[in-house]
This record gives C-alpha cells, sequence and structure tokens, in this order.
C-alpha cells in the first residue's frame, strides 16, 4: 500500500538513525540518515525531486526534499536550515540519535524523459539541496545528457552549501558551472548579483535545453520570466514549488494550490502545469 | 432479511433491538440537552433518545475524526519506541440525518484512493450508520438543492435507514454491515406494505414543499469555475468575516487537520491531529514567513472555491456542500458568510475577469 511507511500506518513513520551531520552554513547542516529496519532500508527507493516528512519527536514533522543521489541506496541525505520548531530541534541532534521518516512522498522531476537534452539547472540558496538529487545522477551517467549547466547563486559567500563539492563542480570540465552572491566579502572573488544575472554569461539553445529551477518563491518567479523571454517552452521550465505542509499526503489540506496539491501532485511542476493553476504560488 | 429490504416494525422494535446491541456495541444517538437543544452522545439505554430534533449544530464526523484524536505515541528514552493507539470501539450512530451521511460517504472517498487514512478507517470500519430520514426541515435546511437529502436513496451510504411513519419505522436495509447488525440484534420485521411504501414517497413529496432557505448552487459552480468573481468582492468578505473558523469546523464536509506532537513528559509524549481551518491566517503561513493566503478575502475565496469548483466536482464526484446548514447557524458575520448568503452574492457577479497569470510582479 503506497504510503503505507512499511508499517501498514499512513502517519507513522519508520526510524532512522542520523549517521552523519555535515555543517553547511551558518544555519544549514546536512544529516545523513539511514533506517534502522535492515528489510526497511534493502528496499527503500526514492527519486531525485521527491521528499520526506521528517520527525523529531516531541518537535513535530515538517517535509525535507531528498539532496542525495537515489543511486546511494544505503543512506540518504537531507539538507536544512534551521527556521523555527522542527528545525531547530533537528539541529541539536547528534550523531546517533533517531528521528522519524516517513516517504518517498510527491511525484519527481523527469529524468530518462530528459535523456539527450542540454539541462539548465539554476538553484538558489537552500533550493541547490534538492536540485542535487538530481545533478548527482546526471553526472553519473554523464554521457546521456548534453551539456549540463549549473547556475548558483546565494546570500553572501558564507550562505552557500555544499562549499566543497562546489569546488569539485568548479573543477570539472564536462559541465558549465557558475556562482554568484547577492551581497560580496573580502575574499569574494567571483560574480556578484541575484543568479538571473548569469544568464547573461550563457548562451543556451532554448528549443533543446530543459531547465531545472529550485529556491525561494521570489527567485522561481524571477528565473521563469527570464527564461520564457529566452525562448523557453512551458514544458521545457521544471520547477518545485514550497507550500506549507503537514501530512504530505493529500489530506490534510494545507497545501493546496487551487485543486492541486503540492505534496501529492508535485512538488515538481513544469511552468505549463504552474500557469494552469488557479491559485498564486 | 436481506440487503435492499424495506421493513416495517413498531417504533420500539427498533429501540429494543438497539438495547440489545448495547452489550457489544457503543451507542451513539440523539438525546436531550440541557437547554432542549439535541445532543448526539453515547447512550446508556434507548430510553434517552429523543426523538424531537431535525439536527445538531455539532457535526457527526466528530464520532468517525475527532477533534482532537492520536496517532501515535512516543517513548524517547533511551530507544526510541512508537505505540499505536488503542483499536477504537465498534459503534452505531443512531438517528443521525440524511446530509451528515452523506458527508461521510465525501470523507470514506476522501481519505481512501491512494493513500488510506488507516486512523480514519479505524474507526470507519467499525461504524454502523443508522439514519432517520427528514420529514420536517429546519428553516435553515437546504439539502434539497444539493441533492443531499431529505430522503437517502439507495447507494447513498446508510446502512440502515428508518422514516417516521408515525406508529412504526419503515426499515430500509441498506448495506451487509446493516443487515449483519440487524441480524446480531435478532431484529425481526415484516416487508412494508405498498402503503407504507406509498406513505413514505408522500412524506418525502410533503417535505420537499417545507425548505424555506434556498442555495444557489448552479450558479455558484459556474462563477467559481469561471472565475467571474471580482477580487473586491472577495476583499469586501475579508472585512466582515471574523475568520473564526466555525464555518470549516462545522461542516461535515471540511476534512482539514493540523498535526502537533504534545509532551507528556520528559521522555514520552503523543502525536495528533486536530480539525484545523483554511480560514485562518496561519493556515498556509511558511516558515519563510510568506503567506500565499495572508488575506482574509483570499481565504474565503478559497473555501469557495473547494465547494464549488468544477476541478473539485471532478475530482470528487460531487461539490462540497450537503445543505446542512450548520455554516448559517454559526457564521459570526450574520447572515453574510454562510454558503447560501454567499451564493446569493456570487449570483449577481457577470463579467468574466482573466484569470490572473504569473509571474507578473
Ligand atoms: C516539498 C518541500 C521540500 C522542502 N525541502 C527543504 C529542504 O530540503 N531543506 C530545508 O531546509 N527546508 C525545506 N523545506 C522547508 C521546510 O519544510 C521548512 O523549513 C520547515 O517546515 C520548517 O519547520 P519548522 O517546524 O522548523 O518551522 P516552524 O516552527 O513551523 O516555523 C518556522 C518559522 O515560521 C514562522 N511561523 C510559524 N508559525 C508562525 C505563527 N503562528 N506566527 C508567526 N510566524 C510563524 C516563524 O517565523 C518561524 O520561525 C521544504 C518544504 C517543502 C514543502
Ligand atoms: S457549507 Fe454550510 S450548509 Fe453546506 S454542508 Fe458545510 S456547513 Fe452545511
Ligand atoms: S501536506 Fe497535507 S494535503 Fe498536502
Amino acid at each position: 500500500m503506497s504510503g503505507s511507511n512499511g508499517n501498514g500506518h499512513l502517519y507513522v513513520p519508520q526510524l532512522a538513525a542520523i549517521v552523519k551531520i555535515t555543517d553547511e552554513t551558518y544555519d544549514t547542516k546536512t544529516f545523513t540518515l539511514r533506517f534502522v529496519d535492515d528489510d526497511y532500508r534493502k528496499n527503500f527507493t526514492f527519486k531525485s525531486g521527491q521528499f520526506v516528512e521528517l520527525s523529531v519527536f516531541g518537535a513535530g514533522e515538517a517535509p525535507f526534499g531528498f539532496a542525495s543521489s537515489p543511486n546511494r541506496r544505503e543512506d540518504f541525505d537531507v539538507t536544512i536550515r534551521a527556521v523555527g520548531r522542527v528545525t531547530n530541534a533537528l539541529h541539536a541532534k547528534r550523531e546517533g540519535d533517531l528521528v522519524g521518516v516517513r516517504g518517498p512522498l510527491g511525484n519527481h522531476f523527469p529524468f530518462e524523459e530528459v535523456m539527450g537534452y542540454d539541462i539548465l539547472f539554476v538553484g538558489g540558496g537552500i533550493g541547490l539541496p534538492p536540485l542535487r538529487s538530481l545533478i548527482e545522477p546526471m553526472l553519473e551517467a554523464r554521457e546521456k545528457f548534453g551539456r549540463i549547466i549549473i547556475l548558483y547563486g546565494a546570500r553572501t559567500p558564507a550562505d552557500r552549501v555544499y562549499k566543497s563539492w562546489l569546488v569539485e563542480l568548479e573543477k570539472r570540465d564536462d559541465i558549465e558551472f557558475m556562482q554568484t552572491v547577492d551581497v560580496g566579502d573580502d575574499s569574494w572573488t567571483g560574480n556578484v548579483g541575484v543568479v538571473t544575472t548569469l544568464f547573461k554569461k550563457i548562451s543556451v539553445d532554448p528549443s533543446k535545453t530543459v531547465a531545472f529551477t529550485c529556491g525561494p518563491p521570489i527567485m522561481i518567479k524571477f528565473v521563469i520570466q527570464d527564461l520564457l523571454q529566452m525562448g523557453f517552452d512551458g514544458d521545457h521550465i521544471i520547477s518545485t514549488l514550497e507550500r506549507y505542509m503537514k501530512c504530505g499526503v493529500g489530506k490534510c489540506g494545507h497545501c493546496a494550490i487551487g485543486h492541486k496539491y503540492v505534496c501529492t501532485d508535485g512538488p515538481v511542476f513544469s511552468f505549463t502545469q504552474m500557469r494552469a493553476l488557479r491559485e498564486q504560488w | 432479511m436481506n440487503v435492499g429490504d424495506k421493513l416495517s416494525a413498531p417504533k420500539d422494535q427498533i429501540l429494543k433491538a438497539l438495547d440489545r446491541l448495547r452489550k457489544n456495541w457503543k451507542i451513539v444517538g440523539p438525546t436531550e440537552g440541557p437547554d432542549g437543544e439535541v445532543i448526539f452522545r453515547e447512550i446508556e439505554s434507548s430510553d434517552e433518545i429523543t426523538f424531537n430534533y431535525v439536527n445538531e449544530l455539532d457535526p457527526i464526523k466528530r464520532f468517525l475524526a475527532p477533534p482532537t484524536e492520536e496517532l501515535f505515541r512516543f517513548r524517547t528514552n533511551g530507544e526510541v519506541k512508537l505505540e499505536l493507539p488503542e483499536p477504537p470501539p465498534r459503534q452505531i450512530l443512531f438517528g443521525i440525518r440524511s446530509c451528515d451521511v452523506k458527508g461521510i460517504q465525501h470523507w470514506d472517498k476522501f481519505y481512501s484512493g491512494k493513500f488510506v487514512d488507516d486512523a480514519y478507517f479505524a474507526r470507519r470500519n467499525n461504524t454502523v450508520l443508522i439514519s432517520l430520514a427528514c420529514n420536517e426541515p429546519l428553516e435553515t435546511c437546504f439539502c434539497i438543492c444539493t441533492d443531499t437529502g431529505p430522503f437517502l436513496e439507495e447507494g447513498d451510504g446508510y446502512d440502515v435507514q428508518l422514516t417516521d411513519l408515525g406508529e412504526r419505522f419503515l426499515v430500509e436495509i441498506g448495506s451487509e454491515r446493516g443487515l449483519q447488525v440487524l441480524e446480531e440484534a435478532g431484529f425481526k420485521a415484516e416487508a412494508a406494505s405498498a402503503e407504507e411504501l406509498a406513505k413514505r414517497d408522500e412524506l418525502m413529496r410533503q417535505c420537499d414543499t417545507k425548505f424555506e432557505t434556498t442555495a444557489f448552487m448552479a450558479k455558484g459552480i459556474v462563477q467559481m469555475t469561471n472565475g467571474r468573481v471580482r477580487d473586491s468582492l472577495w476583499e469586501e468578505m475579508g472585512h466582515e468575516c471574523f475568520s473564526c473558523g466555525a464555518c470549516t469546523h462545522l461542516c461535515p464536509m471540511c476534512t482539514c487537520f493540523d498535526v502537533q506532537d504534545v509532551m507528556e513528559a520528559e521522555d514520552c509524549g503523543r502525536r495528533e491531529r486536530c480539525w484545523d481551518s483554511c480560514q485562518y491566517a496561519g493556515y498556509t503561513r511558511e516558515a519563510s514567513g510568506h503567506n500565499p493566503r495572508a488575506a482574509t478575502g483570499s481565504r474565503i475565496q478559497r473555501r469557495f472555491y473547494h465547494k464549488l469548483s468544477f476541478a473539485y466536482i471532478k475530482q470528487d464526484g460531487h461539490h462540497g456542500c450537503v445543505g446542512c446548514g450548520r455554516c448559517i447557524i454559526a457564521c459570526e458575520a450574520i447572515g453574510l458568510l454562510d454558503l447560501p448568503a454567499v451564493l446569493k452574492r456570487l449570483r449577481r457577479e457577470g463579467q468574466p475577469v482573466e484569470v490572473t497569470q504569473v509571474p507578473t510582479e
């Protein structure tokens, strides 16, 4: 049964151990999680773009996107910014502590469908982690895709997540990677400006490119505006939408936009689908 | 006895059957409250039942989805341990009205599908619905406009439907579950006579003529589907609304809930869900502080989009109102924002308005 978490219950999570905690920024950490139950772990699979409902017992539950490659089967990553009750409680956890996980939930990014296309990623701040769960498997199957262009923007150099991974991306010569910050600092010698300013520095053929974007709503709006101006078709712009979520399984009502539920119809939407939504996102 | 049978029995036979079932079932029935109002509650004996009622203000859904419901308990000392709540008791909801049965039928559909809400069905699968058709509507009732009463027909979701024929009940067996419970009670009755069946239809026709409230459902559906309502009307309604959530809490069709953890000691607690309302400002507030429905009017628009748009009708198989009239009684903005009142206001809205498309900011 879908969403039964291996225990037959829609709302009762599986236990997972925090096997590793990595500091990303002053307010963001990556948690590597491993299911306690051997059978459940062996059978667990997910797809890029899906998410989990993560429980810190006593604090509550909140949704987070998978941040690691689905090809990694033993454990997975979520990268989480501390903003409130659940996220702060999670940040107070130590390696070895147990949390609850329900998932995988939601739809996913297209993968096979975009093979052969050039791929453009536009990530903002904490929007990079869900894209990483797609970038990594694409790099693992590099020859199946055309150009891979990754644009990443953050508020300041210190706000960038995965700093060592970014250095690796910079070194690769089979991808085009650029990053920018809204406000630089003394040591920053890279681009300064919002992420859309990087569009001027690349040339893409919109007819053979699929763009993936993830970030704060305001960034997504500007990115889509520019992509449309560049000549992208609505079907070739893929974004994730964020809505306040509770159940993650289409029952509590919180995440509805019009008659669509971000938790089950999304979180991945093409711009064509977003345009058809009967409510502001 | 068979499913589909229409039987006739003296009223006290039904009540005696109920008393016999009390041993193995929790019986919930209509009783008289301190101010003469009707309250559905667990009864010890059928003597407590009143038949002097049309409907209770509190929605019957509370017996299937309590306002606060434990999902599981957790212990966090050393190892984390999760425990499920006790299985809910077998229960009979006796004397509930047609509109509430239709509401429950909606919940059954909504809570199944790809993700089955096992917490809901733990109660639901242990519940028998014995409904009582309405010979008299309240002045606030309008199930005649929503096609959810005053009498139910086969397939409408009742296990047993009773009709008050005066001295006797007409007993219609609607499901296997209904049949089983009557058999378990040792209930015996003869087939209803042709006159009794004719009387049922006559009572139904008479009731149809007694409705005082109208809801312009058809026009409302058109308006909410085409988005022909000017934004300023929603804004006006926003100024009138107290965002109290009474309309949604009492609505038999509204299903929304919130989830929270409650600690009972340092190392144990429970996760529970509780009724929530799309009329509350915090309902859609995201962790970033961004709130797509910050304006009160946009939340009222949401309520009616969900209840009436064709997109939802297609998804759910029906619109989101059973005509019980509870929101008319409960709404603090008296007479302005209940469903029939809003439909009255939408009816006069005319011009097509272009649906705003993003990104425009
Ligand atoms: C599909 C999806 C994927 C996501 N992926 C990620 C991810 O990969 N990484 C990530 O970091 N985040 C992600 N998020 C966002 C994440 O879910 C939220 O940050 C998280 O739910 C916050 O939970 P919390 O309990 O910590 O915050 P809460 O305690 O719920 O609230 C956080 C903030 O909201 C405000 N707030 C809340 N309630 C109120 C109130 N009543 N009045 C006023 N202000 C209030 C406060 O300012 C508070 O600081 C994702 C969200 C979705 C929907
Ligand atoms: S919208 Fe009002 S009248 Fe209709 S079912 Fe809900 S509470 Fe009853
Ligand atoms: S999060 Fe509950 S319906 Fe989507």
